[in-house]
């Protein structure tokens, strides 16, 4: 692995050619999330109390919808995103042949999904605040922040490993459609797992979006939830084995 | 004058396919260096190997004293790329394409600048410093490649068919800036298919088919020692191929027939032009011997597939 401080130069490519499409990505991270906040949120959230520890179903609802958002945003991002640079634009051919090294090329567009997922799941956190729904405290939101950046990182480099298999776009429904669609209705995003039969509760455990929500949730009203040490541990060991994965299997597809 | 890169057994597979096949040559300072073959000779996968961007298989390849490896970044820092393929970066400006490619050799934002106003007045873009590069067109993208290739002032360039899908005038104006880099000292790198632009621009060459290196030496030099001075092409039915051949044999170094054209190549092409005169032969072209004659001769006139 030959990581340097050039990650950052790549970070900065995309930041400049973000600034053309910035408002495009805006609309497009808010309006979905969005909608799952009115309508289960509001809507749906009516009729349900009790089961969230007195709170509203929105204060549960909140960071699920976050972290679900920064999935989507980091995953298509390294999908769709990365993808056209690669066989498209030919951007990696480019830069590959400066001193930025395959392996800074892949690490900084990682980051860089991850930013473009704290920036969605940002947005929705400012939505919230706006329906009276806070971190519990200022150390919980920097926490979050973290877990955000860390989240982004993870599904960021989940999607690197499906892009270097990928042949073409076609092959990424199988992972948006066959992966990454359960896990958003089977992570616990939307009701609590506890009411799930044994068997679903157990295929969510294997789920890194199960995990992920339940440590944005235990910092969001910064609670301690049991099985919490465990979930970072997945969490963290996940994201390690991810990251160093698909920096290696892109570079072995970059480098011929 | 010093040798920048030396090749030796330079072999690279892909899978079961060799393609390029232990090749071995010596590129100098200053000098341009040409690799002439059809598609899939294993040029480019030669050049990859030079600016460090596919790993060889076996033999050595060191460039600069350095072997050549995918992590030598000591390397790429002296290297200019002009590549094969337009892969400028489409969602930024032309401006911005070059002060990004700055960015990544760790060019200083001044220095950039300075560089950025001087490489777009080198390569007569300064009026698109701003346009998206969809509104170039092929020959300023070109352009724009070589000025990139430019940016980190590289001691050597390497350029992989540069004019590739270029106007005349477009293709006269690279091989313009182009030679003008090399009597500013710098080294330069050429794979081409066009003849004319090996001609135009190449100290030296090799020329290369299945992998192999074929020959190597001074485009002219190559010329006369593989075709000679002049070549008489007449197309004319093959069932007079033994009279022509005994008439003109005598002038000639050797025949061919192809297709519908029989050649004779020759060192000396006076006799030979008042043979032709006298035998009143229609459809007869008499020119002089090409580098293009060379590579048909070398790499065979069959089809590449």
């Amino acid at each position: 692995m030959k990581i340097s401080y050039r990650v950052y130069h790549v970070f900065a490519r995309n930041l400049i050619s973000y600034k053309r499409y910035v408002l495009t990505t805006f609309i497009a991270s808010l309006i979905q999330p969005l909608f799952y906040l009115i309508t289960f949120g509001i809507g749906m959230g009516a009729y349900m109390t009790g089961a969230f520890g007195g709170k509203s179903y929105l204060h549960f609802l909140v960071p699920g919808v976050i972290i679900s958002s920064i999935m989507m945003t980091a995953t298509f991002e390294c999908l769709f995103g990365t993808f056209v640079k690669m066989v498209h634009e030919r951007l990696y051919d480019s830069l590959v042949a400066t001193p930025v090294s395959a392996e800074d090329a892949i690490t900084g567009d990682i980051l860089w999904a991850s930013f473009r997922g704290l920036i969605s799941g940002g947005l929705m956190m400012i939505v919230a605040s706006f329906m009276g729904i806070l971190p519990a405290s200022v150390f919980s939101l920097l926490l979050l922040i973290v877990v955000m950046v860390l989240v982004g990182i993870l599904f960021a480099s989940l999607a690197m490993i499906v892009t270097s298999y990928a042949p073409n776009f076609d092959f990424f429904n199988y992972y948006t459609e066959l992966v990454v669609t359960p896990m958003l209705f089977f992570s616990g995003v939307f009701f609590p797992l506890d009411n799930f039969p044994a068997w679903m509760k157990t295929m969510a455990q294997f789920m890194p979006l199960t995990h992920a929500v339940k440590i944005a949730r235990a910092v969001y009203s910064g609670t301690s939830p049991a099985g919490l040490l465990f979930s970072v541990l997945v969490g963290l060991a996940l994201g390690a084995i991810a990251f160093v994965f698909g920096v290696k299997r892109m570079k072995k597809r970059l480098i011929k | 004058m010093n040798t920048i890169i030396k090749a030796e057994n330079l072999v690279k597979k892909y899978g079961d396919l060799t393609a390029v096949d232990g090749i071995s040559f010596e590129i100098r300072e200053g000098e341009c260096f040409g690799f002439l073959g059809p598609n899939g000779a294993g040029k480019t996968t030669t050049i990859r190997m030079i600016h460090c961007v596919s790993p060889k298989t076996s033999g050595t390849l060191t460039v600069n004293g350095m072997p050549a490896s995918v992590d030598n970044r000591a390397i790429k820092r002296i290297t200019g790329v002009v590549p094969q393929e337009i892969t400028l970066d489409i969602d930024l400006t032309v401006r911005e394409n070059l002060l990004v490619f700055a960015r990544f050799f760790d060019i200083p934002r001044r220095e950039a600048k300075s560089r950025l106003a001087e490489l777009l007045k080198f390569v007569e873009l300064e009026a698109k410093a701003d346009c998206k590069i969809e509104q170039l067109s092929t020959g300023m993208k070109r352009r724009l490649l070589i000025a990139r290739a430019l940016i980190n002032r590289p001691s050597f360039i390497v350029a992989d068919e540069p004019t590739t899908g270029l106007d005349p005038q477009a293709r006269h104006l690279i091989w313009q800036r182009l030679r003008q880099l090399k009597s500013q000292g710098v080294t330069l790198i050429l794979t081409t298919q066009y003849m004319e632009e090996a001609a135009q621009l190449c100290d030296r060459l090799v020329v290369m088919d299945k992998g192999k290196i074929f020959r190597e030496g001074v485009p002219n030099q190559l010329i006369e020692e593989e075709i000679g001075r002049e070549v008489l092409e007449i197309r004319i039915d093959a069932a007079r191929d033994a009279e022509l051949i005994a008439a003109l044999g005598g002038q000639s170094c050797g025949h061919e027939r192809v297709g519908d054209t029989l050649y004779f190549y020759c060192r000396d092409g006076h006799d030979l032009r008042r043979k032709i005169l006298e035998l009143d032969l229609p459809n007869t072209v008499h020119r002089p011997a090409t580098l293009e004659d060379v590579f048909l001769k070398l790499t065979g006139r069959s089809l590449v597939e």
